[in-house]
């Protein structure tokens, strides 16, 4: 009952943007507030859950068993409060809510009305198939949601057709394709695997049977399987070396749908992998899936931080970011218990940094028209409010307090050299400290200086306070309050799901 | 009896549908590459038939009708929509000639042998032979992936992979959970259409098909 509150509202609101044309106003306003159903709703889960109850939902036709094929554990339940979150602030924050359709000012960067149709179709679709995806108990259906995403999203990458969008949406779709495939190759061996043991079984794809199985099954197979998954999962996440699509979807797309990428889809796809990295950790013991978390986690922070040092592109610039948490929580997650716990309350934090950057990158691109650093000058001066909130994302994003991500990050570092690994620890804190300076130095460029006057919207010289700045300062709470304190539920939350991810 | 024919069958069905695959590798045109496409997928609705028959699961023709539709049918049809759009493209200089990309599947074929070679020993299934040929086809597709510049041989590279993901399924398993099955041939489908918009995107925009066009974006 609860999940249909969570899905159905993104379907309605999908629905409404399809029937509705040509695209209006209200149509982008009615998917807003519907999407604060789902947010009361994962609010409504995540209560349940930490009372100790798991919300299930099943039915068993005939022929078509599919008992508790949508399951909200405790690490549903923080997945489904990061995604309905992104969600809803993207969806206040699209384009075509307002008098932004009409401003003859926003020139090339305007959306037509069958743009924003599309747009509003396929957000909301892409936002449930996310929701679906976080609290199937089914494997497959996980893996067919995961897919659906990248369909869904691949329609709206490029908005404005122009040769690097369609460039950037052509490896987006085709790697990504490529790639879950290969995670789907993974899936099929791990059921393989339950059938050579204990014969057909219609729920054999429910993950809690597959992890109760788990120790049965045969190692060998198991360990082909998760190679497959982790390459498959892999390239949707982002984790070096399938990372290329990152950059080029994360510049090309609209703000919104790039604030939703870096933040929730990235989380999804990471969540697919940890369920089956537990599945793979009950049948071979945790220390296979652990070494590749942690050699991959080290290629993504080698390659992200040095691409940071080159970056001229500022929305490039914070894909190779996106790139770098990647790798810092993949060594999260390969670091037992105490890296599992800092590397899901990174995970929180880096949901709500990251769309906030993405947002104000927006707002600077519309004021700037360019991506360009070295044409972003003076933000200070021209926005004060993005400007200052800019600077605040970006000092939180590298792991200064009072941001939730310099805990994080410090727990992950004490989890690490506890379990002994003072060279990998070591060279983790060398590539953070190349991305802080580059990162220090680009940010520098971008706040002061003095704006060339031919390249800025001169419309309206400053900036003024806007509710849409208002909506923002939700994320800095979120951040600020993490860095100074844990609330109680979250980390009764994050420690069941420590117990589901990590046996110590 | 019974077993060592349905073991044969499910060999050689492999084999030829493994074959298809390779074909792409010294085919040129557009053309060749739906033929064996649909081609390939007739083989593969055979087989699913074959192992609903001998392993005795009704479910499994259900997917091979399915799969006939979509696979036979429906994606052929674009294809050769895309075809007389685009007229008959031919793949002119992939990025590894055709001597050596046979040379390479080959090659890829007995790292496939490599890497099954638990599944093979793990399993009592009577179709087990054809795994190690099924994954062997899932690199080829991949391969195809890589290597061609034409994004619709690119589509094409896809496609063979994933009858290469459907076939190691049904060898491996008798056929996944039908809702799943069903799930991914839908996902398959949307994905075929997404990737066959962006063509005619490209198409309008580059002024070609060939994907190494594609060189906007950089740092």
């Amino acid at each position: 009952m609860i999940f249909s509150l969570l899905i159905a509202p993104p379907l309605l609101a999908a629905l409404i943007a399809a029937l509705v044309r040509p695209y209006r106003a209200f149509v982008g306003w009615i998917g807003a507030w519907l999407s604060l159903i789902p947010l009361s709703a994962a609010l409504t889960i995540a209560a349940q859950v930490v009372n100790g109850q798991i919300p299930t939902w099943g039915f068993k036709l005939e022929y078509l068993n599919l008992e508790e094929v949508l399951r909200a554990d405790s690490l549903s339940a923080l997945l489904i409060l990061c995604v309905t979150a992104v969600g809803t602030l993207a969806l206040f924050l699209s384009p075509g809510l307002g008098r932004v359709v009409t401003n003859p000012h926003w020139g090339e960067l305007a959306y037509g009305p069958n743009q924003l149709r599309r747009y509003h179709v396929f957000i909301n679709l892409f936002i449930a198939a996310m929701l679906l995806a976080v609290s199937a108990n089914n494997v497959g259906v996980m893996w067919i949601t995961i897919e659906a995403t990248t369909v869904f999203s691949a329609f709206i990458i490029p908005l404005k057709l122009n040769k690097a969008s369609i460039e950037a949406s052509w490896k987006y779709i085709l790697i990504c394709s490529v790639g879950i495939a290969l995670a789907f190759v993974g899936t099929v061996l791990g059921y393989f695997d339950f059938v050579s043991l204990s014969g057909r079984a219609e729920n054999a794809l429910n993950w809690t049977v597959l992890l109760a199985t788990a120790p049965a099954l045969h190692p060998e197979v198991m360990r082909l399987a998760f190679v497959f998954l982790l390459v498959g999962f892999g390239t949707k996440a982002g984790i070096a070396p399938m990372h290329t699509w990152k950059p080029d979807a994360y510049g090309e797309s609209p703000a919104p749908l790039t604030a939703l990428m870096s933040s929730a889809l990235f989380a999804v796809a990471m969540y697919a992998l940890l369920r089956w990295k537990a599945v793979a950790d009950a049948a071979l013991g945790s220390g296979y899936t652990d070494s590749l978390f942690m050699a991959l986690g080290l290629l993504s922070l080698t390659i992200a931080a040095f691409s940071i040092v080159l970056a001229t592109d500022y929305k490039r610039m914070f894909a190779y970011s996106s790139i770098e948490h990647t790798g810092l929580m993949c060594l999260g997650f390969a670091l037992g218990p105490l890296g599992t716990f800092a590397a899901l309350l990174h995970l929180v934090n880096h949901t709500a940094a990251k769309s906030l950057m993405f947002f104000l990158v927006d707002n600077i691109e519309h004021k700037y028209r360019s991506p360009l650093i070295e044409r972003t000058r003076g933000l200070l001066k021209t926005m004060p409010w993005t400007g200052a909130l800019f600077a605040f994302g970006l000092m939180t994003l590298i792991g200064l307090p009072p941001g939730g991500i310099f805990i994080t990050e410090f727990a992950l570092f004490r989890a690490g050299f506890a379990l002994n690994h003072p060279w990998l620890m070591g060279a983790a804190l060398a590539l953070l400290a190349v991305v802080f300076v580059s990162f220090i130095n680009h940010l520098n460029k971008m706040l002061y200086g003095e704006p060339a006057p031919d390249n800025i919207n001169m419309e309206r010289p400053t900036e003024r306070f806007s509710w849409r700045l208002a909506l923002l300062f939700v994320n800095v709470a979120v951040l600020v309050t993490l860095g100074l304190t844990l609330p109680a539920p979250l980390v009764t939350l994050i420690n069941q799901s420590v117990a589901i991810l990590a046996k110590p | 009896m019974n077993d060592t024919l349905f073991s044969q069958l499910s060999t050689l069905g492999s084999s030829i549908i493994l074959m298809f695959g390779i074909g792409l590798l010294w085919r040129k045109s557009l053309h060749a590459y739906a033929e064996s496409f649909k081609w390939q997928s007739v083989a593969l609705t055979i087989m699913f038939l074959i192992i609903g028959y001998f392993g005795d699961d009704h479910e499994l023709y259900v997917v091979a009708v399915v799969l006939f539709i979509l696979k036979v049918l429906v994606i052929p049809y674009y294809l050769n929509r895309m075809e007389n759009r685009f007229g008959d493209q031919r793949e002119l200089q992939p990025y590894v000639n055709v001597a050596s990309s046979l040379i390479l599947a080959g090659l890829l074929v007995l790292l496939a042998y490599a890497i099954t070679r638990p599944l093979v020993l793990v399993s009592e299934l009577s179709t087990r032979g054809g795994m190690p040929l099924a994954m062997g086809l899932i690199f080829v597709g991949l391969f195809v992936v890589i290597t061609r510049k034409k994004a619709m041989m690119q589509i094409v590279g896809f496609l063979v992979m994933e009858n290469g993901v459907a076939l190691l399924a049904v060898l491996g398993t008798f056929g996944i959970p039908i809702i799943v099955e069903l799930g991914v041939f839908l996902d398959v489908l949307m994905g075929f259409l997404v990737m066959q918009v962006f063509v005619y995107h490209i198409h309008t925009t580059f002024e070609s098909i060939d994907v190494d066009q594609m060189n906007e974006l950089k740092h």
